[in-house]
């Protein structure tokens, strides 16, 4: 028994100990699973307006199909399509457009050739709340031969 | 450090992790945390298909993910075909577990299952904090004597007792109370670095209401929850929330010292945790799921004597 005791209180010191991993190794922060640093929702906002934007990212194809890009539509989490993608491309920036149609592409016959990014900012205000429609963004890829 | 003295601080160490407690207790922690592993927080096999079918390469594989690769290649577990068998290996141990047919093998392949799915899962570019602290107890459970009680294994060893096993399974052990202590420690502090990170990273900030605000009104509104619109829209009680999520998680591991106050602080975080639920959506079930096994089975004289009453 003394023998188990002391197996398990390894196994205890462990358990515990490697949680500190994440915290000193920053590199290595994000791969670490299980043992994860848990700053979440660590940002603060100043006082003011409370505002929140929803966007909606969707594929046009060659026959004028429309689906909306999810995760599951292009195999990647939320927060890389997010970062890689949303982001960007809300802000105008249309550079990653073409690896995205590419990467939507890859496993679809009739394919991807527009995408336009929709979006509205949600307003808190002291009526309730208020809805404003941003502009859409477009990108229209190039087709072979179009010209 | 003399002889004597280091002989009490084991002694201490061991009251602290291995008193004398019922198996009992163990085996229901077992029943449920599997059951709920295996009937609400199972992973989607067909999210893992279309990730493997999509994606050639991990963007930022777990270190799970690169031990096993080190080892097996790629294209032999890392691939639609091989998760489908993993998956219904998985499933087969955690209904083994579940019933307590060799507990402790069957238990560490159903952990093992989950965790290279969960890590899996997290090896393109996300993760996600909801499954780390309940995989990590599912590994724990394999490591002390869960299936003494309510198991098929058990019942085995009642009827045909082996030579050196003359009284059968026990009902009470030294080694049945650490999992749920191990977590306890975890949970103390995860919520502990979550509150300090707060107000290292935002100072007093974090409290103005418009923070919490802010945060509740996007994931809310995403995800469809009316209740965290209305908050949003309600300054002072996101003030006072603010000050109670601070609160709550930089003095949770009070808990750790006050046994008899543990219960309070348990009551407190899963109402935390509902809370955040229901205001934004933030899926924390199976740190509900520990919350409720703590309160119940960590120090369950405070509702025995309730009961008795």
């Amino acid at each position: 028994m003394p023998q188990r005791k002391t197996l398990v209180s390894i196994v205890i010191f462990l358990v515990i100990g490697l949680h500190a991993v994440p915290v000193l190794y920053r590199s290595e922060r994000g791969t670490l699973w299980p043992f994860m640093q848990w700053a979440m929702y660590k940002n603060s906002r100043k006082p003011g307006p409370i505002d929140t934007r929803q966007r909606r990212l969707l594929a046009i194809s060659s026959k004028g199909a429309t689906d909306t890009v999810t995760p599951h539509l292009v195999g990647l989490s939320i927060t890389v399509l997010r970062q890689r993608y949303l982001v960007p491309i809300g802000t105008g920036d249309l550079s990653p457009a073409p690896e995205l149609i590419d990467r939507l592409n890859r496993h679809r016959g009739d394919p991807v050739v527009e995408l336009r990014l929709e979006s509205e900012t949600y307003t808190i205000t002291d009526t309730g709340i208020t809805r404003t429609d941003d502009p859409v963004v477009t990108y229209r890829a190039e087709v072979p031969g179009s010209r | 450090m003399s002889a004597g003295s280091m002989s009490r601080w084991v002694d201490r160490w061991n009251a602290y992790w291995f008193p004398p407690t019922p198996t009992l207790h163990l085996a229901i922690c077992r029943v449920i945390a599997v059951a709920a592993q295996l009937l609400w927080f199972f992973p989607d096999l067909e999210e893992h298909r279309n990730l493997l079918r999509k994606n050639p390469d991990f963007i930022e594989p777990q270190l799970l993910v690169r031990a096993i690769s080190a080892i097996i290649p790629r294209e032999w577990l890392f691939t639609p075909d091989a998760f489908t068998v993993l998956y219904w290996v998985t499933i087969v141990a955690g209904v083994a577990a579940l019933v307590g047919l060799f507990t402790r093998t069957s238990l560490f392949v159903f952990a093992l299952g989950t965790w290279i799915f969960v890590a899996h899962l997290f090896s393109y570019g996300d993760r996600h904090h909801t499954e780390a602290l309940f995989c990590i107890f599912l590994m724990l459970l394999a490591l002390a004597p869960s299936g003494e009680r309510l198991s098929v294994d058990a019942a085995i060893r009642r009827r045909r007792p082996l030579p050196n096993d003359a009284g059968g399974p026990s009902d009470t052990s030294d080694m049945a109370i650490w999992p749920l202590k191990v977590v306890h420690v975890l949970i103390a502090a995860t919520y502990f670095s979550a509150g300090m990170s707060k107000l290292l990273h935002s100072g007093t900030r974090w409290l103005n209401g418009y923070t919490l605000q802010g945060h509740t009104f996007g994931d809310a509104l995403e995800r469809g929850h009316p209740a965290g619109i209305w908050l949003a829209q309600q300054h002072e009680l996101a003030v006072a929330l603010s000050f109670f999520t601070i609160l709550l998680e930089v003095f949770f591991f009070v808990s750790l010292f006050l046994p008899r106050l543990a219960p309070l602080f348990f009551l407190g975080a899963l109402g935390f945790q509902i809370g955040l639920y229901v205001s934004a959506g933030y899926d924390f079930f199976q740190h509900m799921v520990l919350l409720t096994l703590l309160l119940f089975f960590l120090y369950p004289a405070w509702w025995q004597s309730r009961l008795a009453k």
